[in-house]
């Protein structure tokens, strides 16, 4: 167990989450047993009062989460210093059974929350509020999977043991290991760059066609593909070494904490595509084709500059 | 894309805020204490931490001390030859150093006897000594001026001169130091030609020095080795431990804090009551009074932090922490004087941030609620 000042900070907030959805999952329950839009009972004009808290609350924790999801990453860096052979995140992360899962389950809850706060916000604006048995529904489900969460994090940081040789992320990102990304090793390269490509080409058509639904469908291909590429080709360039193939490493300052950008591109473009299923606006389409673009252009560029300084690619397409 | 910052309701929310001067004075002073608190005692840590680490750099990649049944002995100088057949080893080095207990003023001096570099300070330290500041002035107190007494093992008296004193710049490394040569050194521990209190070990390449650590330990089994990253990372537990712990008990004022104001933010005023009703009367919707009580936790809680890390910074940096910073480096009377680093350590602003704009909204979210879903007409009643 590590008691790190970072880690407690980490714990007494998820505690505040805890706290705070179980009141809302309370709501959520309530509301789902008896909404009634049309009812004049007393209780339904408290359970109108409850879902703006209910509501309130989500949006707090989902502002907070984005920000403390980032100060995860991060913690997960500074512990990697203690613990013998971790470099950097991945390594942390690989020390426990459970760390692989909890930061696929923080990547898909923040999608969740997100999807969850555009529904309420179609909701409100529209007079007969058609979702709210839906957005509660769907509320209930995104607390069983975030008290999951906090559960495989508590989890995970009481059980790192400071003795134990972990692996680094040089190891664990290579075609020597047994895990699932060894299996992309035998993929061509090229196979993936063109596909991140052509994927790319395809939420351009789908946006000047407006189609919400391949739209979105090409944008949930696009996370798959570009964090494939990303590990497999893009990430070697930004590293400027053909063998490193790490997704933690570039979170670091020695380049200039670029991952957080690329992340964070990534997100903002593919959530928005994803959006675009229940709002078919203009808006949303810009927005994500803007992030993803640029996630593009920022990756595409570290190979071009890579190549216009050296003359040579690192490994042959 | 509809407009994110309502200017004229946080304009209304600073009005609200001022119109509740004492109570809202009351709690920014209480969070800008335990902001301030909080972020002093990391500052203190990063601060320490970083300056330690500074040192370790400057030290041996590994460490070579005897055990005997898991106490700490002698090391028979021989060994270091031995360990020198290990390929990719620059140097091993027997040292002679131990801790000198000086009763009148009940500390304890590091006595370290100067090998490599003898020569150059034979005429010095033939009969005398080089000395911390932290050693002068102990022995100044108990009026060694110019000499010291050093008692041996067989009770005699070993008088030594004062030849000269340290740098203050090397106050955290020789503050309680004194420097003597080898010969005398061993006379006062009764240590024998043959034997030395450790080895050191340099190693060309930084990637080999954990393989070369275990090749020693093959070669002799019954030693303890040390290597530089050990240092490090005990180093780094130790302060996060110390941090932590600290933490572990500032969660019960936190706590206690969440409480006072959800008891604040509950109590409402006649005025108060009075002031929703009529924003309700002019149409204001329960969303619209839920963001404007939003703005005022923002407002108070980034004031209160801001302020709490401005005074923070001033008293670990312009006035050097004093009384905290003694958590930290001990109580020891030689302990070094030394001005802490600065260091501009984000890490440690976000994590009080964390611990303080989230805590104290969550503890609004509740009461704001119930003021923003009051019936207007039971309001304006």
């Amino acid at each position: 167990m590590i008691l790190s000042p970072e880690v407690l900070t980490l714990l007494i907030l998820d505690f505040l989450f805890v706290l705070f959805t179980s009141i809302v999952f309370v709501i959520s329950l309530q509301i789902w047993k008896s909404w009634d839009l049309n009812s004049t009972l007393a209780s339904q004009y408290t359970l109108e009062k409850r879902s703006f808290l209910a509501s309130t609350i989500i949006k707090f924790i989902f502002v907070i989460k984005i920000p403390l999801f980032l100060f995860f990453i991060f913690t997960l860096d500074k512990i990697s210093n203690v613990l013998t052979g971790a470099m950097c995140g991945a390594g942390v992360l690989d020390a426990t059974d459970v760390g692989n899962y909890l930061i696929m389950l923080k990547v898909i809850n923040i999608y969740l929350f997100a999807f969850w706060l555009v529904l309420n916000n179609s909701d409100l604006q529209n007079p007969t509020q058609p979702y709210t048995k839906l957005k509660f529904a769907l509320f209930s489900f995104i607390y069983i999977l975030l008290i999951f969460e906090i559960y495989l994090e508590v989890d995970m940081f009481f059980s790192f043991e400071i003795e134990k040789l972990v692996s680094c992320c040089g190891s664990l990102y290579s075609s020597s290991s047994d895990s699932l990304i060894s299996a992309l090793f035998h993929v061509d390269n090229s196979l993936l760059v063109s596909l991140f490509y052509v994927n790319y080409l395809f939420l351009v058509i789908f946006y000047f066609f407006k189609n919400n639904y391949f739209f979105a469908l090409s944008n949930t291909l696009f996370v798959i593909n570009s964090v494939f590429s990303l590990i497999m080709f893009f990430g070697t360039y930004i590293y400027e070494l053909p063998s490193h193939h790490c997704p933690f490493c570039f979170l670091q300052t020695d380049y200039y904490f670029v991952g957080y950008f690329l992340y964070g591109a990534l997100f903002m473009g593919t959530f928005n595509g994803l959006v675009v299923i229940f709002k078919n606006e203009l808006k949303y389409y810009k927005i994500s084709m803007l992030f993803n673009s640029l996630y593009l252009v920022v990756v595409s560029l570290y190979v071009g500059v890579y190549y216009i300084r050296n003359g040579v690619l690192l490994s042959p397409m | 894309m509809k407009k994110m910052i309502n200017f004229y309701l946080l304009e209304y929310a600073i009005g609200s805020l001022v119109r509740q001067k004492s109570k809202n004075i009351f709690i920014t002073i209480i969070l800008s204490l335990l902001t301030f608190l909080l972020t002093a005692v990391f500052f203190i840590t990063s601060s320490i931490r970083y300056e330690l680490n500074q040192t370790v750099d400057a030290l041996p990649e590994i460490i070579v001390a005897q055990t005997k049944g898991g106490k700490h002995y002698d090391i028979d100088v021989s060994k270091a030859d031995s360990i020198l057949s290990i390929t990719g080893i620059n140097s091993a080095i027997p040292r002679v150093w131990g801790y000198y207990y000086f009763k009148n003023a009940g500390v304890n001096f590091s006595l370290v006897g100067v090998g490599e570099f003898e020569d150059d300070y034979k005429e010095i330290l033939e009969n005398g000594l080089l000395i911390g500041r932290g050693v002068r002035d102990v022995l100044k107190k108990s009026y060694f001026k110019e000499y010291f007494n050093f008692i041996l093992s067989d009770g005699s008296l070993l008088k030594l001169d004062i030849k000269g004193e340290f740098d203050a710049d090397t106050e955290l490394e020789s503050n309680d130091m004194i420097l003597m040569s080898k010969d005398n050194l061993r006379k006062i521990f009764d240590i024998d030609e043959t034997k030395a209190t450790d080895i050191v070990v340099s190693v060309a390449n930084p990637d080999e020095v954990q393989t070369v650590a275990s090749k020693i330990q093959l070669l002799f089994p019954n030693t303890r080795i040390i290597t530089k990253n050990d240092l490090k990372i005990s180093y780094q537990n130790i302060f996060d431990y110390k941090g932590g712990v600290f933490l572990a008990l500032f969660i019960i004022s936190l706590f206690t804090f969440f409480i006072i104001i959800y008891d604040k933010a509950s109590g409402l005023t006649s005025e108060q009551t009075r002031e929703i009703g009529i924003l309700k009367a002019v149409g204001f919707t329960i969303e619209d009074i839920l963001k404007e009580k939003f703005y005022e936790g923002i407002i108070i809680s980034l004031f209160a932090y801001i302020i709490g890390v401005i005074l923070a910074f001033t008293f670990v940096y312009i006035f050097n922490a004093p009384l905290l910073q003694n958590i930290f480096t001990g109580y020891s009377e030689l302990k070094t004087s030394f001005t802490l680093p600065f260091i501009l350590d984000i890490q440690t602003l976000v994590i009080v941030f964390f611990l303080s704009v989230p805590i104290y909204i969550s503890a609004t979210i509740i009461p704001s609620w119930r003021v923003a879903t009051m019936d207007a007409e039971e309001v304006m009643r």
